[in-house]
């Protein structure tokens, strides 16, 4: 099990109204393994998109050889399965564009920098 | 950009083709990743192990990316990967054996990866759409490789005995069989080059020797002089030979598949 965990919370107890922001909701409970911000604030989440009970989403990694690969998609799967409304979760691997430290958000650059790291 | 082919509609000959790429570069890929490997311990100094075991990382990432997209060919990569011989594997010459000393994998990292970025810049730019989604990533990646690798070269060069004399000789090792495959003219290439798929030969040729012409020309090489190698074989998309056996049953990971666990 993997530093990713840390923040996750109980599952809803309603579905969100707007399943695709609810989805990118619970993503930001799902940190980096070896560094703790999201996956979102780290920039490696593409794309979320939710239909009939199945969550797409489209990651990248930070290098092609990312050791924690695993770790992100099993983090990523777990999370989400924890809700009732999300029967399934597909995972699309893209690598265009191409990951670069541009990608981390400002909340994760400010998480970055409170952690002496500078991004 | 260019339009991508559709590869569910490509003829076998350009099937083969481009099939062949892909497993050459996803082979060499792999052996450059155990080349670099053998030099985490061992390097000159304790920081140029850890770039070579980044490195190394680096290159088996490629290599997985590059293996599944003969997934895009309706190719099961597995096979591939874990059930050829060593005879079958198409990684390009200069990694068919170990290298010996720190001279000869410096004269790897300048000039056998800078072969594969080479061909790696004219495939993104090309018409497989995989190749210009995944090819950008490897090559953002293989820019510390190259800077790695050409400041060792020019470090080297500058000195005077041994480690230039082992440069030198491995760099005239190598350069005729990356001319070859660089520049590779076959009726598989010129099929590729024809649907869009990579550069003319000799556009891919001048990108190479533009790449190495001033690194090499520190030991005396003139790379617009030196001549390919004549033992091409058009069926594994590279020069004759083989890599050791040793190499192979690593880049299969024969010792532990029995261990690994999905």
């Amino acid at each position: 099990m993997s530093g990713g965990r840390d923040l996750w919370s109980a599952p809803l107890d309603e579905p969100p109204e707007d399943r695709v922001q609810g989805t990118w909701n619970l993503l930001q409970e799902v940190l980096d393994p070896e560094i703790p911000i999201s996956l979102p604030e780290l920039g490696l989440i593409y794309g979320v998109a939710y239909e009939n009970g199945v969550a797409r989403i489209d990651l990248t990694f930070t290098a092609t050889a990312c050791p924690c690969m695993e770790f992100i998609r099993e983090d990523i799967t777990d999370r989400l399965e924890l809700e009732h409304w999300i029967d399934s979760v597909e995972l699309v691997e893209v690598w265009d564009p191409p990951w670069t430290s541009e990608r981390i958000t400002p909340e994760g650059r400010d998480k970055l920098k409170k952690l002496g790291v500078s991004a | 950009m260019s339009e991508p082919l559709d590869l569910s509609t490509l003829d076998s000959a350009l099937r083969n083709a481009l099939s062949r790429l892909i497993i050459t570069l996803a082979d060499s890929k792999r052996l450059m990743g155990i080349r670099y490997s053998d030099w985490t311990l061992g390097a000159p100094s304790i920081e140029t192990g850890v770039s070579t075991a980044s490195m190394a990382q680096d290159e088996w990432g490629h290599a997985r990316l590059l293996y599944a997209m003969l997934k895009g060919l309706d190719i099961d990569p597995g096979p591939v990967e874990y059930d050829r011989s060593g005879a079958e594997f198409a990684s390009i010459a200069p990694l068919d054996h170990e290298r010996g000393d720190w001279a000869g994998l410096v004269a790897l990292m300048a000039l056998a990866d800078g072969a594969l970025s080479t061909m790696l810049r004219s495939f993104a730019v090309g018409r497989v759409e995989l190749a210009q989604n995944r090819v950008p990533k490897m090559l953002a990646e293989e820019e510390y490789h190259a800077s790695l690798g050409s400041a060792w070269y020019r470090r080297l060069a500058e000195t005077e005995g041994e480690a230039r004399d082992l440069l030198t000789s491995a760099s005239e090792e190598m350069l005729p069989a990356l001319l070859a495959w660089v520049g590779a003219d076959d009726a598989s290439a010129r099929a590729m080059v024809d649907a869009g798929v990579i550069d003319p030969a000799e556009d891919r040729l001048a990108a190479f020797r533009n790449a190495v012409r001033d690194l090499v020309s520190l030991v005396g090489i003139n790379v617009d002089a030196v001549h390919a190698a004549t033992d091409w074989d058009e069926a594994r998309g590279r020069t004759g030979g083989r890599p050791d056996e040793e190499a192979c049953e690593r880049a299969r990971g024969d010792r532990n598949r029995a261990l690994l666990v999905e």
